[in-house]
């Protein structure tokens, strides 16, 4: 059992070559190879959830290999509950994606050599222990997403793929900088780049020279931290390269960017930015929660004011995210808990309103609920197309968070825990559920009811391969909604051994 | 005496191996006829010959250091590590020269002997141990690298950018040895290893006489290295000059100046407290300019070779910050950013050179939508951009990570905010290309032709070691770290 994240994290490298070897020709024997071997991974992430140790908060299944010995740096992996759903969920949205990305038709075989190396990065960010190596797959992450995006993209995709490369650089650069700052504040140890040693406010007491001035080294370099995985999150005012990435994205790279990708951001914080400086992360946390609200509301706002339905979806995620935000910001059990939740249910239920987006798109070639000429994209779908209806019910209602789906129970843990802390926030964050069943209802009703528009009648509805890859979501989103035991045991321990960290400063 | 002289000699093989080279390669190209069979004889001849100096090079690394030649020339594990890079650099672009038809074809050879001449100056620039010598070195290594500029006679812009050249290192020159003669002046010594002592002891008037002329002496290498403010010269002549001689230029000169850099900070400014905070001080910020202005500059620029120049200056920016912390990690730091660097142009180069050749251009268009058109030169091209903007796996970013360690561990946290800074605005015109290269759509999507399997080889053996340091550096990380200053 002990390579078991070895094999996880190399399994899609295995599959890219194959793919790669494949002659460019025969493109179904590419899909196939892709979706065999991502279907391996998710049995291996299934045989992982088996034998996972629910009782503790240690590290499992760790790998340890020296890697670059002058500087302590350690191919180093290991997964506790937190990454352990992040694991499953990376590796279910891959297959999903696998699936629906049968009908790309350019560049078959770069295409999924791409998508299978983004999975194998994906692993790497969620897998590392190490910091140097941390850094090194959440960068590399970038290379398969800016292509993936700038070549198989929409109409504007080349400025969205550089727009993402740069944001996302312009934050890690600066982790860059704060990684190596830490490596020479612990006295370039043995442990100097293990992320698990430097947790726990060690560098409380440290101070930085500045121009004279005697800054403290936490206040300084949580700030750095913070901007590389705000910008990833995204937290408002980092926000703003997300719709253009969402939309110019195909479909599968959106769902993989909002399931996956952004919840790197929030996991940074629980894994780094807090343990490793949990002094600064507490005297900060009502600015965080703030800049959490913004982002709930803001998002919400601006979701209700678009007529394109991708980007209203891509706004949407930026408000889920704040409610992400707000949760860790609390610090409570009940708030970390219901905020890791809400990053396993935005990741699926997201993932189905952006597959949903993708199959109708095939079908109408525009994503308009209202075309600039005023005149509906859309209309009647619910009396022309039972099947996709019913589906896309089913998301918008988790996405929503009504009671029963998934989405309820970690908007309600997360309320529960932040009101403790942050009582007016509470308040004025509950209106985000409000504004987010009004933008969503709003656009079901453009979409799905009213007269039906002649050309709807023409898109068939959806075919035996798009219903058998949303129906493991829709089990997902059902089945967590009411029995979310499985996922909240998982990540118990190891949520609770992080409060347990921040209760102490 | 004559005794000494031949033990000197011994350690001195590598260089008199060059010379002879050299001197050998123009009786052979003015015995030659004019046709192509013997012509690249000429060139595996120099190949083979360079080849064969890393021979005693490496035998140089595995004895004790020495000032030979009464300690005007030192040879150390410093010097010999720039040594053995630069030759591999000359190789390089030799190769390149040979497969160019950027050069006239009757001019071919001339190139490889004036590169090899240029080698020469290099190799005494790098283990010059005292100022005359260092002065010899940097004329030997700037008069050959005058005409190299010049090299398309008949074209205006070779023939500006060849005076540009001369007017800016002359200029240069004179105002390092002004800055050599007042040094003399105070110090009563051009010796490096008695200057080392002496500086410890400096106070008063004299002391401000050699902050001065330290500053002054700066500018000849800081020209070499075509570093902010005297980086204006490098565009101009990158673009007018041949591609293979812009690719020599990059690499030889500027790693030569480097070495010398080094070995000047760290005899002179080392020992003592006053003359080190003002040569750091100006260190960090002709750094900090350095990069700045060459990266905020290459945004703008279509020409490719333009564009690489001002990128370079930007290297170049970092470069400095290893020779600004003053101690042994600083040290290896730029070696291995030298090394990195020096196999990234050559990849970038070589390809530049190939769609310059069959496009008649080097404007940016000729690189649209290349992927379609010959996908092994395309993936090769943006693995190296992308290493050059410093992201993971490829070695741009080891490098660029070595640099912000020593800065950090420095704590000049500033300094660090400005290269993170830099790095984000190098990446925008590097992936504004990467985008051009990938995602453009050529107005014919026919392939390029001429690219021989050859050339398909030399480029694949360039890239390899850009990504393969970027995952297994620790050897070569190691062998950069043996890289010390000799001194007595």
């Amino acid at each position: 059992m002990n390579g078991i994240l070895n094999w996880i994290l190399w399994m899609p490298i295995i599959g890219m070559v194959a793919v790669l070897l494949t002659p460019k020709a025969k493109e179904n024997v590419i899909r196939m190879i892709s979706l065999v071997n991502t279907a391996i991974t998710l049995v291996l992430s299934v045989i992982l959830y088996l034998n996972f140790d629910n009782s503790t908060a240690d590290m499992q299944f760790v790998v340890k290999i020296p890697w670059i010995e002058h500087f302590h740096i350690n191919y180093y992996l290991g997964i506790d509950g937190i990454t352990m759903l992040m694991t499953f969920l990376n590796a279910l949205l891959f297959f999903i994606c696998t699936l629906s990305s049968w009908t790309v038709d350019k560049s078959v075989k770069a295409y999924f050599a791409l998508l299978l190396m983004l999975q194998s990065t994906v692993f790497g960010v969620f897998f590392a222990l190490d910091f140097f190596l941390f850094y090194v797959y959440w960068e590399v992450m970038l290379i398969p997403m800016f292509f993936l995006i700038g070549i198989w993209g929409g109409e504007n995709r080349e400025y969205a793929a550089v727009k993402f490369f740069l944001y996302t650089f312009f934050g890690s650069i600066f982790m860059l900088v704060g990684i190596v700052a830490l490596y020479y504040a612990t006295g370039k140890g043995p442990e100097s780049f293990s992320i698990l040693a430097l947790q726990g406010g060690r560098f409380v007491n440290e101070v930085v020279n500045i121009f004279g001035y005697e800054i403290s080294f936490e206040k300084i370099f949580f700030w750095f931290m913070f901007l590389g995985f705000a910008i990833k999150v995204p937290v408002f005012p980092f926000h703003t390269w997300l719709p253009h990435a969402h939309v110019q994205a195909p479909t599968a790279v959106s769902v993989i960017l909002a399931g996956v990708l952004l919840k790197m951001g929030t996991y940074g914080f629980l894994r780094i930015a807090f343990p490793i400086f949990p002094a600064a992360a507490v005297e900060y946390s009502t600015l965080i929660a703030v800049l959490g609200l913004i982002s709930v509301l803001y998002g919400a706002f601006c979701a209700m004011a678009q007529d394109d339905v991708k980007k209203l979806i891509a706004y949407s995620s930026v408000s889920h995210m704040g409610f992400v935000m707000l949760g860790i910001s609390a610090m409570t059990t009940q708030g970390v808990n219901g905020a890791v939740l809400q990053m396993f249910n935005h990741g699926t239920s997201t993932a189905m309103m952006f597959l949903l987006i993708g199959i109708i798109y095939e079908r109408s070639h525009h994503r308009w609920i209202v075309r600039p000429d005023g005149t509906r994209g859309y209309g009647g779908l619910y009396t022309t197309h039972p099947k996709f209806t019913t589906v896309f019910i089913i998301g918008m209602f988790a996405s929503m968070g009504l009671p029963g789906l998934s989405g309820f129970i970690s908007e309600a843990l997360i309320f529960l825990g932040i009101y403790q802390k942050f009582t007016t926030i509470t308040v004025i964050a509950v209106l985000g559920l409000l504004l987010g069943a009004a933008y969503l209802l709003w656009m079901f009703k453009r979409m799905f009811f009213g007269p039906v528009n002649p050309e709807c009648e023409k898109y068939s509805d959806m075919n035996a391969r798009e219903i058998f890859y949303m129906v493991p979501l829709c089990i997902c989103v059902i089945l967590f909604g009411i029995y979310p035991s499985p996922l909240l045991n998982v990540m118990k321990a190891s949520v609770g051994q992080l409060v347990e960290l921040l209760a102490k400063f | 005496m004559i005794q000494q002289l031949f033990g000197f000699l011994s350690y001195y093989i590598p260089e008199v191996m060059v010379i002879v080279l050299m001197t050998t390669l123009l009786v052979a190209e003015a015995a030659v006829k004019d046709e192509h069979g013997s012509r690249k004889n000429i060139y595996t001849y120099a190949l083979v010959v360079l080849g064969l100096t890393l021979i005693p090079l490496f035998q140089n690394l595995g004895k004790a250091p020495a000032h030979i030649f009464f300690n005007a020339v030192t040879i150390d594990s410093l010097s010999t590590i720039t040594k053995i890079i630069m030759v591999i650099g000359t190789m390089g672009s030799i190769l390149l020269s040979y497969t160019s038809k950027d050069i006239y074809s009757n001019l071919k050879s001339e190139f490889a002997i004036m590169a090899v001449g240029v080698l020469v100056g290099g190799m005494l620039l790098a283990s010059a141990n005292n100022f005359l010598t260092m002065y010899v070195g940097i004329e030997t290594l700037s008069i050959l690298s005058f005409v190299l500029a010049a090299l398309k006679r008949d074209e205006s812009t070779s023939a500006e950018a060849g005076l540009k050249y001369v007017l800016y290192g002359g200029l240069s020159a004179g105002v390092a040895l002004y800055g050599i003669s007042h040094i003399y002046g105070a110090l009563g010594t051009i010796q490096f290893t008695e200057v080392f002592e002496k500086v410890a002891v400096l106070e008063g008037t004299k002391l401000t006489i050699v902050v001065v002329a330290s500053i002054l002496f700066f500018g000849g290498l800081a020209y070499k290295i075509s570093a902010f403010p005297f980086h204006m010269w490098s565009p101009d002549v990158y673009q007018g000059s041949p591609i293979s001689v812009t690719t020599f230029f990059s690499i030889v000169p500027k790693l030569a100046a480097f070495s010398a850099l080094v070995r000047v900070s760290m005899v002179f400014f080392n020992n003592n407290t006053v003359l080190t905070n003002a040569w750091v001080g100006l260190l960090l910020v002709v750094a900090a300019m350095t990069m700045t202005v060459g990266n905020v500059t290459a945004i703008g620029q279509n020409s490719v070779k333009r564009l690489l120049a001002f990128s370079s200056i930007g290297h170049v920016g970092l470069m400095i910050l290893g020779v600004a912390v003053l101690n042994e990690e600083g040290i290896r730091a730029l070696i291995f950013y030298g090394i990195v660097y020096m196999f990234m142009t050559l990849c970038a180069f070589y390809i530049t050179s190939h769609l310059n050749d069959t496009y008649g251009t080097d404007n940016y268009d000729i690189f649209r939508g290349l992927i379609y058109r010959h996908p092994l030169m395309a993936v090769i091209m943006v693995g190296t951009l992308l290493s050059l903007a410093g992201i993971p796996p490829f070695s741009g970013f080891v490098a660029k990570f070595n640099i912000f360690n020593i800065i950090i561990e420095k704590r000049y946290y500033g300094i660090a905010v400005v290269a993170a800074i830099n790095s984000v605005i190098s990446l925008y015109y590097y992936l504004r290309f990467a985008k051009i290269i990938i995602f453009g759509k050529a107005d014919g999507n026919e392939a390029i032709a001429g690219f021989s399997s050859f050339n398909q080889a030399v480029i694949v053996a360039f890239f390899i070691p850009v990504l393969f340091l970027g995952i297994f550096w620790e050897k070569i990380f190691a062998f950069a770290g043996s890289a010390t200053v000799f001194l007595k």
